[in-house]
Protein backbone atom coordinates (compact mmCIF):
# COMPACT_ATOMS: atom_id res chain seq x y z
CA UNK A 1 0.00 0.00 0.00
CA UNK A 2 1.43 3.35 -0.97
CA UNK A 3 1.84 6.21 1.48
CA UNK A 4 -0.64 8.18 -0.50
CA UNK A 5 -3.38 5.59 -0.12
CA UNK A 6 -2.58 5.06 3.55
CA UNK A 7 -2.64 8.75 4.36
CA UNK A 8 -5.81 9.42 2.40
CA UNK A 9 -7.63 6.47 4.02
CA UNK A 10 -6.51 7.60 7.43
CA UNK A 11 -7.28 11.20 6.59
CA UNK A 12 -10.82 10.13 5.78
CA UNK A 13 -10.93 8.37 9.14
CA UNK A 14 -9.63 11.52 10.76
CA UNK A 15 -12.63 13.46 9.44
CA UNK A 16 -14.91 10.91 11.10
CA UNK A 17 -12.86 11.23 14.29
CA UNK A 18 -13.23 15.01 14.15
CA UNK A 19 -16.97 14.64 13.64
CA UNK A 20 -17.25 12.73 16.92
CA UNK A 21 -14.94 15.19 18.62
CA UNK A 22 -16.73 18.39 17.67
CA UNK A 23 -20.26 17.09 18.13
CA UNK A 24 -19.36 15.70 21.54
CA UNK A 25 -17.84 19.01 22.65
CA UNK A 26 -20.79 20.92 21.24
CA UNK A 27 -23.38 18.89 23.17
CA UNK A 28 -21.56 17.76 26.28
CA UNK A 29 -20.18 21.08 27.49
CA UNK A 30 -23.58 22.81 27.80
CA UNK A 31 -25.19 19.58 29.02
CA UNK A 32 -22.50 19.38 31.68
CA UNK A 33 -23.60 22.77 32.97
CA UNK A 34 -27.18 21.57 33.24
CA UNK A 35 -26.02 18.46 35.07
CA UNK A 36 -24.01 20.59 37.50
CA UNK A 37 -27.05 22.73 38.28
CA UNK A 38 -29.16 19.61 38.83
CA UNK A 39 -26.43 18.08 40.95
CA UNK A 40 -26.37 21.21 43.11
CA UNK A 41 -30.13 21.36 43.35
CA UNK A 42 -31.57 21.78 46.83
CA UNK A 43 -34.25 19.25 46.00
CA UNK A 44 -32.91 15.94 47.28
CA UNK A 45 -34.46 13.69 44.62
CA UNK A 46 -33.04 15.69 41.76
CA UNK A 47 -29.53 15.89 43.15
CA UNK A 48 -29.74 12.22 44.14
CA UNK A 49 -30.72 11.06 40.65
CA UNK A 50 -28.00 13.23 39.14
CA UNK A 51 -25.47 11.70 41.51
CA UNK A 52 -26.44 8.21 40.37
CA UNK A 53 -26.17 9.28 36.73
CA UNK A 54 -22.68 10.67 37.29
CA UNK A 55 -21.66 7.57 39.22
CA UNK A 56 -22.75 5.30 36.36
CA UNK A 57 -21.16 7.42 33.66
CA UNK A 58 -17.86 7.62 35.48
CA UNK A 59 -17.95 4.16 36.98
CA UNK A 60 -18.40 2.05 33.86
CA UNK A 61 -16.18 1.81 30.77
CA UNK A 62 -17.14 4.13 27.94
CA UNK A 63 -16.89 1.25 25.48
CA UNK A 64 -19.58 -0.61 27.39
CA UNK A 65 -21.76 2.49 27.43
CA UNK A 66 -21.43 2.84 23.66
CA UNK A 67 -22.52 -0.76 23.13
CA UNK A 68 -25.45 -0.20 25.50
CA UNK A 69 -26.59 2.97 23.71
CA UNK A 70 -26.44 1.33 20.31
CA UNK A 71 -27.80 -2.14 21.00
CA UNK A 72 -29.99 -1.16 23.94
CA UNK A 73 -33.02 -0.06 21.91
CA UNK A 74 -33.05 -3.38 20.07
CA UNK A 75 -32.60 -5.61 23.09
CA UNK A 76 -35.00 -3.65 25.31
CA UNK A 77 -37.75 -2.73 22.85
CA UNK A 78 -36.98 -4.72 19.73
CA UNK A 79 -36.60 -1.44 17.86
CA UNK A 80 -34.86 -1.36 14.50
CA UNK A 81 -31.42 0.21 14.87
CA UNK A 82 -30.66 0.65 11.21
CA UNK A 83 -28.95 3.95 10.53
CA UNK A 84 -28.73 4.73 14.24
CA UNK A 85 -25.01 3.93 14.63
CA UNK A 86 -23.60 7.44 14.44
CA UNK A 87 -26.30 8.92 16.64
CA UNK A 88 -25.62 6.26 19.26
CA UNK A 89 -21.94 7.14 19.26
CA UNK A 90 -22.65 10.84 19.75
CA UNK A 91 -25.20 10.15 22.48
CA UNK A 92 -22.79 7.81 24.24
CA UNK A 93 -19.88 10.23 24.15
CA UNK A 94 -22.02 13.23 25.07
CA UNK A 95 -23.66 11.58 28.07
CA UNK A 96 -20.32 10.33 29.34
CA UNK A 97 -18.41 13.55 28.88
CA UNK A 98 -21.25 15.66 30.28
CA UNK A 99 -20.80 13.81 33.57
CA UNK A 100 -17.10 14.62 33.70
CA UNK A 101 -17.61 18.23 32.66
CA UNK A 102 -20.34 18.59 35.27
CA UNK A 103 -17.97 17.60 38.02
CA UNK A 104 -15.29 19.95 36.72
CA UNK A 105 -17.81 22.81 36.66
CA UNK A 106 -18.99 21.92 40.15
CA UNK A 107 -15.44 21.99 41.46
CA UNK A 108 -15.03 25.42 39.92
CA UNK A 109 -18.31 26.78 41.26
CA UNK A 110 -17.71 25.48 44.77
CA UNK A 111 -14.22 26.95 44.85
CA UNK A 112 -15.71 30.47 44.80
CA UNK A 113 -15.70 31.81 48.35
CA UNK A 114 -19.02 32.68 49.96
CA UNK A 115 -17.82 36.29 50.30
CA UNK A 116 -18.32 36.75 46.55
CA UNK A 117 -22.01 35.87 46.84
CA UNK A 118 -22.42 38.10 49.86
CA UNK A 119 -20.71 41.02 48.14
CA UNK A 120 -22.92 40.57 45.07
CA UNK A 121 -26.00 40.55 47.26
CA UNK A 122 -24.92 43.74 48.99
CA UNK A 123 -24.42 45.36 45.61
CA UNK A 124 -27.98 44.47 44.67
CA UNK A 125 -27.35 41.66 42.17
CA UNK A 126 -30.08 39.07 41.97
CA UNK A 127 -29.27 35.34 41.89
CA UNK A 128 -29.12 34.99 38.11
CA UNK A 129 -27.01 38.10 37.72
CA UNK A 130 -24.67 36.96 40.48
CA UNK A 131 -24.16 33.60 38.77
CA UNK A 132 -23.55 34.91 35.26
CA UNK A 133 -21.77 38.17 36.01
CA UNK A 134 -19.75 37.38 39.14
CA UNK A 135 -19.38 33.65 39.63
CA UNK A 136 -19.18 32.19 36.11
CA UNK A 137 -16.33 34.39 34.84
CA UNK A 138 -14.21 33.32 37.78
CA UNK A 139 -15.24 29.69 37.42
CA UNK A 140 -14.32 29.65 33.72
CA UNK A 141 -10.88 30.84 34.57
CA UNK A 142 -10.17 28.25 37.25
CA UNK A 143 -11.56 25.28 35.38
CA UNK A 144 -9.77 25.88 32.08
CA UNK A 145 -6.80 23.58 32.76
CA UNK A 146 -9.11 20.72 33.78
CA UNK A 147 -11.32 21.29 30.76
CA UNK A 148 -8.27 21.19 28.49
CA UNK A 149 -7.30 17.87 30.08
CA UNK A 150 -10.74 16.47 29.43
CA UNK A 151 -10.84 17.64 25.83
CA UNK A 152 -7.44 16.11 25.12
CA UNK A 153 -8.66 12.84 26.61
CA UNK A 154 -11.69 13.04 24.35
CA UNK A 155 -9.49 13.26 21.25
CA UNK A 156 -7.94 9.96 22.19
CA UNK A 157 -11.16 8.38 23.43
CA UNK A 158 -12.76 8.79 20.00
CA UNK A 159 -10.93 5.60 19.06
CA UNK A 160 -13.44 3.70 21.25
CA UNK A 161 -16.04 4.24 18.54
CA UNK A 162 -14.52 1.21 16.82
CA UNK A 163 -16.57 -0.88 19.27
CA UNK A 164 -19.61 0.15 17.22
CA UNK A 165 -17.77 -0.52 13.96
CA UNK A 166 -17.48 3.16 13.19
CA UNK A 167 -14.55 3.52 10.85
CA UNK A 168 -12.69 6.30 12.62
CA UNK A 169 -8.99 6.82 12.22
CA UNK A 170 -7.72 4.25 14.68
CA UNK A 171 -10.00 1.53 13.31
CA UNK A 172 -8.58 2.21 9.86
CA UNK A 173 -5.04 2.14 11.26
CA UNK A 174 -5.80 -1.29 12.70
CA UNK A 175 -7.19 -2.54 9.41
CA UNK A 176 -4.20 -1.31 7.45
CA UNK A 177 -1.85 -2.78 10.04
CA UNK A 178 -3.58 -6.15 9.59
CA UNK A 179 -3.51 -6.07 5.81
CA UNK A 180 0.09 -4.84 5.58
CA UNK A 181 1.42 -6.70 8.64
CA UNK A 182 3.13 -3.49 9.65
CA UNK A 183 3.25 -1.13 12.59
CA UNK A 184 3.60 1.96 10.44
CA UNK A 185 -0.14 2.81 10.49
CA UNK A 186 -0.08 2.88 14.29
CA UNK A 187 2.82 5.33 14.25
CA UNK A 188 0.99 7.46 11.69
CA UNK A 189 -2.11 7.35 13.93
CA UNK A 190 0.04 8.45 16.84
CA UNK A 191 1.28 11.45 14.86
CA UNK A 192 -2.29 12.33 13.84
CA UNK A 193 -3.46 12.27 17.45
CA UNK A 194 -0.44 14.22 18.61
CA UNK A 195 -0.98 16.96 16.05
CA UNK A 196 -4.68 17.18 16.91
CA UNK A 197 -3.92 17.47 20.59
CA UNK A 198 -1.21 20.00 19.94
CA UNK A 199 -3.76 22.16 18.19
CA UNK A 200 -6.25 21.64 21.03
CA UNK A 201 -3.66 22.59 23.63
CA UNK A 202 -2.65 25.65 21.61
CA UNK A 203 -6.22 26.88 21.19
CA UNK A 204 -7.02 26.27 24.83
CA UNK A 205 -3.95 28.19 25.90
CA UNK A 206 -5.07 31.12 23.79
CA UNK A 207 -8.51 30.99 25.36
CA UNK A 208 -6.97 30.83 28.82
CA UNK A 209 -4.82 33.86 28.05
CA UNK A 210 -7.82 35.80 26.83
CA UNK A 211 -9.43 35.14 30.20
CA UNK A 212 -6.79 36.66 32.42
CA UNK A 213 -9.09 39.56 33.16
CA UNK A 214 -8.33 39.66 36.86
CA UNK A 215 -4.56 39.67 36.80
CA UNK B 1 20.00 21.12 34.20
CA UNK B 2 16.48 20.98 32.81
CA UNK B 3 17.83 21.36 29.31
CA UNK B 4 20.35 18.61 29.82
CA UNK B 5 17.66 16.22 31.03
CA UNK B 6 15.40 16.97 28.09
CA UNK B 7 18.25 16.47 25.64
CA UNK B 8 19.04 13.10 27.20
CA UNK B 9 15.37 12.08 27.09
CA UNK B 10 15.09 13.12 23.46
CA UNK B 11 18.21 11.15 22.59
CA UNK B 12 16.81 8.08 24.34
CA UNK B 13 13.60 8.33 22.35
CA UNK B 14 15.49 8.54 19.08
CA UNK B 15 17.58 5.49 19.98
CA UNK B 16 14.47 3.56 20.99
CA UNK B 17 12.66 4.43 17.80
CA UNK B 18 15.69 3.50 15.70
CA UNK B 19 15.91 0.21 17.56
CA UNK B 20 12.26 -0.47 16.74
CA UNK B 21 12.85 0.26 13.08
CA UNK B 22 15.82 -2.04 12.73
CA UNK B 23 14.31 -4.74 14.91
CA UNK B 24 14.03 -7.53 12.36
CA UNK B 25 16.76 -10.12 12.49
CA UNK B 26 19.57 -10.61 9.98
CA UNK B 27 17.22 -10.83 7.02
CA UNK B 28 17.64 -14.49 6.09
CA UNK B 29 15.32 -15.74 8.85
CA UNK B 30 12.25 -17.21 7.26
CA UNK B 31 8.92 -18.12 8.71
CA UNK B 32 7.26 -21.43 8.03
CA UNK B 33 4.61 -23.82 9.24
CA UNK B 34 5.37 -27.02 11.09
CA UNK B 35 4.47 -29.99 8.91
CA UNK B 36 2.41 -31.35 11.76
CA UNK B 37 -0.91 -29.53 11.79
CA UNK B 38 -3.07 -28.79 14.79
CA UNK B 39 -6.35 -29.64 13.18
CA UNK B 40 -8.77 -28.98 10.34
CA UNK B 41 -12.00 -27.04 10.50
CA UNK B 42 -14.06 -25.26 7.90
CA UNK B 43 -15.25 -21.79 7.11
CA UNK B 44 -18.93 -21.29 6.45
CA UNK B 45 -21.52 -18.54 6.22
CA UNK B 46 -23.36 -17.92 9.47
CA UNK B 47 -26.94 -16.60 9.50
CA UNK B 48 -29.19 -15.60 12.35
CA UNK B 49 -30.70 -18.67 13.97
CA UNK B 50 -33.87 -19.59 12.13
CA UNK B 51 -33.14 -17.69 8.94
CA UNK B 52 -33.26 -20.91 6.89
CA UNK B 53 -34.60 -19.34 3.74
CA UNK B 54 -31.81 -16.81 3.25
CA UNK B 55 -29.19 -19.41 4.20
CA UNK B 56 -30.58 -21.76 1.56
CA UNK B 57 -30.72 -19.10 -1.15
CA UNK B 58 -27.21 -17.81 -0.53
CA UNK B 59 -25.87 -21.35 -0.43
CA UNK B 60 -27.58 -22.09 -3.74
CA UNK B 61 -26.12 -18.95 -5.28
CA UNK B 62 -22.63 -19.91 -4.08
CA UNK B 63 -23.15 -23.33 -5.69
CA UNK B 64 -24.07 -21.61 -8.94
CA UNK B 65 -20.84 -19.61 -8.76
CA UNK B 66 -18.88 -22.82 -8.21
CA UNK B 67 -20.52 -24.31 -11.32
CA UNK B 68 -19.84 -21.34 -13.54
CA UNK B 69 -16.23 -21.01 -12.37
CA UNK B 70 -16.53 -17.63 -10.63
CA UNK B 71 -15.64 -19.21 -7.29
CA UNK B 72 -12.36 -20.61 -8.64
CA UNK B 73 -11.65 -17.39 -10.50
CA UNK B 74 -11.93 -15.32 -7.33
CA UNK B 75 -9.77 -17.92 -5.58
CA UNK B 76 -7.03 -17.39 -8.19
CA UNK B 77 -6.70 -13.82 -6.99
CA UNK B 78 -5.84 -15.00 -3.48
CA UNK B 79 -2.99 -17.50 -3.89
CA UNK B 80 -2.67 -17.97 -0.12
CA UNK B 81 -6.09 -19.56 0.14
CA UNK B 82 -6.87 -21.12 -3.22
CA UNK B 83 -5.60 -24.57 -2.16
CA UNK B 84 -8.02 -24.61 0.74
CA UNK B 85 -11.20 -23.90 -1.20
CA UNK B 86 -13.40 -26.90 -0.62
CA UNK B 87 -16.40 -26.69 -2.96
CA UNK B 88 -16.23 -28.84 -6.09
CA UNK B 89 -18.52 -28.51 -9.08
CA UNK B 90 -19.05 -32.29 -9.37
CA UNK B 91 -20.50 -32.54 -5.84
CA UNK B 92 -23.23 -30.03 -6.51
CA UNK B 93 -26.80 -30.98 -7.20
CA UNK B 94 -28.37 -28.70 -9.80
CA UNK B 95 -31.67 -28.83 -7.94
CA UNK B 96 -30.18 -26.71 -5.14
CA UNK B 97 -29.34 -23.83 -7.43
CA UNK B 98 -31.81 -20.94 -7.71
CA UNK B 99 -32.36 -19.38 -11.13
CA UNK B 100 -30.08 -16.51 -12.05
CA UNK B 101 -31.61 -13.14 -11.23
CA UNK B 102 -34.48 -14.74 -9.32
CA UNK B 103 -33.92 -12.63 -6.19
CA UNK B 104 -36.03 -9.68 -5.12
CA UNK B 105 -34.33 -6.66 -6.77
CA UNK B 106 -35.32 -4.48 -3.81
CA UNK B 107 -33.56 -6.70 -1.30
CA UNK B 108 -30.29 -5.38 0.11
CA UNK B 109 -27.95 -8.12 1.27
CA UNK B 110 -26.07 -6.79 4.30
CA UNK B 111 -22.76 -8.60 4.45
CA UNK B 112 -21.27 -8.50 7.96
CA UNK B 113 -17.53 -9.04 8.24
CA UNK B 114 -14.35 -8.14 10.06
CA UNK B 115 -12.00 -5.81 8.21
CA UNK B 116 -9.00 -7.12 10.13
CA UNK B 117 -8.99 -10.56 8.55
CA UNK B 118 -6.87 -10.78 5.41
CA UNK B 119 -7.13 -12.35 2.93
CA UNK B 120 -10.84 -13.06 3.47
CA UNK B 121 -11.95 -9.54 4.25
CA UNK B 122 -9.58 -6.62 4.57
CA UNK B 123 -8.51 -3.23 3.33
CA UNK B 124 -6.70 -3.74 0.04
CA UNK B 125 -3.59 -1.93 -1.19
CA UNK B 126 -5.68 0.66 -2.99
CA UNK B 127 -7.62 1.42 0.19
CA UNK B 128 -10.81 -0.32 -0.91
CA UNK B 129 -12.63 -3.08 0.94
CA UNK B 130 -11.92 -6.49 -0.52
CA UNK B 131 -10.94 -10.08 0.11
CA UNK B 132 -12.17 -13.49 -0.97
CA UNK B 133 -15.33 -13.43 1.14
CA UNK B 134 -16.24 -9.90 0.09
CA UNK B 135 -15.84 -10.68 -3.61
CA UNK B 136 -17.78 -13.93 -3.30
CA UNK B 137 -20.61 -12.19 -1.45
CA UNK B 138 -20.71 -9.50 -4.11
CA UNK B 139 -20.84 -12.16 -6.80
CA UNK B 140 -23.74 -13.82 -4.96
CA UNK B 141 -25.66 -10.55 -4.98
CA UNK B 142 -24.93 -10.04 -8.63
CA UNK B 143 -26.16 -13.55 -9.41
CA UNK B 144 -29.37 -13.12 -7.42
CA UNK B 145 -29.99 -9.57 -8.55
CA UNK B 146 -29.75 -8.19 -5.01
CA UNK B 147 -28.16 -4.98 -3.82
CA UNK B 148 -24.96 -5.45 -1.84
CA UNK B 149 -24.14 -3.55 1.32
CA UNK B 150 -20.95 -4.06 3.29
CA UNK B 151 -21.25 -3.93 7.07
CA UNK B 152 -17.76 -4.10 8.56
CA UNK B 153 -18.12 -4.72 12.27
CA UNK B 154 -16.06 -5.17 15.37
CA UNK B 155 -15.47 -8.92 15.68
CA UNK B 156 -16.31 -9.08 19.41
CA UNK B 157 -19.71 -7.48 18.70
CA UNK B 158 -20.60 -9.78 15.79
CA UNK B 159 -23.43 -11.59 17.55
CA UNK B 160 -25.03 -8.36 18.70
CA UNK B 161 -24.81 -6.95 15.17
CA UNK B 162 -26.36 -10.08 13.68
CA UNK B 163 -29.16 -10.40 16.24
CA UNK B 164 -30.01 -6.71 16.05
CA UNK B 165 -30.32 -7.02 12.28
CA UNK B 166 -27.61 -4.58 11.25
CA UNK B 167 -26.26 -7.41 9.07
CA UNK B 168 -27.81 -10.49 7.47
CA UNK B 169 -24.89 -12.84 7.94
CA UNK B 170 -21.41 -13.28 9.38
CA UNK B 171 -19.19 -14.14 6.46
CA UNK B 172 -15.57 -13.44 7.20
CA UNK B 173 -13.41 -16.53 7.63
CA UNK B 174 -16.03 -17.74 10.10
CA UNK B 175 -15.35 -21.20 11.55
CA UNK B 176 -18.36 -23.47 11.81
CA UNK B 177 -16.99 -26.11 14.20
CA UNK B 178 -17.95 -25.50 17.80
CA UNK B 179 -20.67 -23.04 16.75
CA UNK B 180 -23.03 -25.47 14.99
CA UNK B 181 -25.99 -24.71 17.24
CA UNK B 182 -25.52 -20.98 17.58
CA UNK B 183 -26.33 -20.05 13.99
CA UNK B 184 -28.21 -21.25 10.96
CA UNK B 185 -25.45 -22.21 8.59
CA UNK B 186 -25.04 -21.74 4.88
CA UNK B 187 -22.54 -23.83 2.93
CA UNK B 188 -18.97 -24.42 4.01
CA UNK B 189 -16.73 -23.10 1.29
CA UNK B 190 -13.16 -23.31 2.55
CA UNK B 191 -11.10 -25.64 4.68
CA UNK B 192 -9.40 -24.04 7.58
CA UNK B 193 -6.29 -25.81 8.78
CA UNK B 194 -4.72 -24.61 11.99
CA UNK B 195 -0.97 -24.74 12.09
CA UNK B 196 2.00 -23.54 14.05
CA UNK B 197 4.11 -20.77 12.56
CA UNK B 198 7.76 -20.62 13.63
CA UNK B 199 11.03 -19.01 12.56
CA UNK B 200 13.13 -21.30 10.38
CA UNK B 201 16.09 -21.05 12.76
CA UNK B 202 14.09 -21.77 15.92
CA UNK B 203 14.88 -25.48 16.05
CA UNK B 204 11.19 -26.28 16.49
CA UNK B 205 10.09 -28.96 14.03
CA UNK B 206 7.27 -30.88 15.72
CA UNK B 207 4.39 -30.08 18.01
CA UNK B 208 6.26 -31.88 20.80
CA UNK B 209 9.11 -29.36 20.48
CA UNK B 210 6.70 -26.68 21.67
CA UNK B 211 6.93 -27.97 25.24
CA UNK B 212 7.95 -25.12 27.51
CA UNK B 213 7.85 -22.57 24.67
CA UNK B 214 5.85 -19.38 24.46
CA UNK B 215 3.10 -19.52 21.84
CA UNK B 216 1.02 -16.57 20.61
CA UNK B 217 -2.56 -16.61 19.37
CA UNK B 218 -5.19 -14.00 18.46
CA UNK B 219 -8.12 -13.62 20.81
CA UNK B 220 -11.44 -15.18 19.81
CA UNK B 221 -10.08 -17.03 16.75
CA UNK B 222 -10.67 -20.69 15.99
CA UNK B 223 -7.01 -21.44 16.75
CA UNK B 224 -7.45 -19.88 20.18
CA UNK B 225 -10.65 -21.83 20.79
CA UNK B 226 -9.00 -25.05 19.65
CA UNK B 227 -6.19 -24.60 22.18
CA UNK B 228 -8.69 -24.05 24.95
CA UNK B 229 -10.81 -26.98 23.95
CA UNK B 230 -9.90 -29.96 21.76
CA UNK B 231 -6.16 -29.26 21.86
CA UNK B 232 -6.03 -28.36 25.53
CA UNK B 233 -3.45 -31.10 26.13
CA UNK B 234 -1.12 -29.55 23.61
CA UNK B 235 -1.65 -26.10 25.08
CA UNK B 236 -0.81 -27.45 28.52
CA UNK B 237 2.68 -28.42 27.36
CA UNK B 238 3.43 -24.82 26.32
CA UNK B 239 5.46 -22.69 28.67
CA UNK B 240 2.98 -19.89 28.09
CA UNK B 241 0.06 -19.21 25.79
CA UNK B 242 -0.08 -15.51 25.01
CA UNK B 243 -3.28 -13.98 23.68
CA UNK B 244 -3.02 -11.01 21.33
CA UNK B 245 -5.56 -8.53 20.05
CA UNK B 246 -4.34 -9.06 16.47
CA UNK B 247 -1.97 -11.41 14.69
CA UNK B 248 -0.03 -8.39 13.43
CA UNK B 249 1.27 -7.76 16.94
CA UNK B 250 1.88 -11.46 17.58
CA UNK B 251 3.86 -11.74 14.35
CA UNK B 252 6.00 -8.78 15.32
CA UNK B 253 6.67 -10.43 18.65
CA UNK B 254 7.72 -13.57 16.80
CA UNK B 255 10.05 -11.59 14.56
CA UNK B 256 11.53 -9.85 17.58
CA UNK B 257 12.09 -13.21 19.27
CA UNK B 258 9.80 -12.45 22.18
CA UNK B 259 7.70 -15.55 21.49
CA UNK B 260 8.65 -18.85 19.87
CA UNK B 261 5.63 -19.74 17.77
CA UNK B 262 2.18 -18.62 16.64
CA UNK B 263 -0.90 -20.83 16.46
CA UNK B 264 -2.93 -19.59 13.50
CA UNK B 265 -5.27 -20.50 10.65
CA UNK B 266 -2.86 -21.45 7.89
CA UNK B 267 -4.50 -19.23 5.30
CA UNK B 268 -4.14 -16.18 7.52
CA UNK B 269 -0.61 -17.29 8.43
CA UNK B 270 0.32 -17.74 4.78
CA UNK B 271 -0.78 -14.17 4.21
CA UNK B 272 1.53 -12.97 7.01
CA UNK B 273 4.45 -14.91 5.50
CA UNK B 274 3.92 -13.76 1.94
CA UNK B 275 3.51 -10.17 3.08
CA UNK B 276 6.76 -10.44 5.03
CA UNK B 277 8.56 -11.68 1.91
CA UNK B 278 7.50 -8.59 -0.05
Amino acid sequence: MSWQVMLSSMGEGMLRTLAIFFLTILFSMPLGMVVTLLRRSKIRIISGITKVYIAIMRGTPLMLQLLAWYFGPYYLFGASIRGYRFAAIIIGFTMNYAAYFAEIYRGGIESIPAGQYEAAEVLGYNKVQTFFKIILPQVMKTIMPSVTNEIITLVKDTSLAFALAYNEMFAIAKQIAASQTSFTPYIVAGVFYFVMNYVVAFVMERIEKSMDYYS
Amino acid sequence: MKKLISVILAAMMVVLLAACGGGSKGGDTQYLFLEEEMGTESYAIGFKKGNEELAKTVTGAVYALVKDGTYAKIGEKYPDIKDYLSLKAEDINDADIPAKGSGDPNFTFKHGFDLDYPPYSYLKDDGSVGGFDVELAQAVCEYMGWKYESVPFNWEAKDMELNAGSCDCIWSGFTKEGREDKYTWGCTYSNNVQGILVASDSGITTLADLAGKTVGVQIDTSAAEMLEDSKKELADTFGELKTYETYTVAFNDLKAGAIDAIAIDMTAGAYLISNEAK
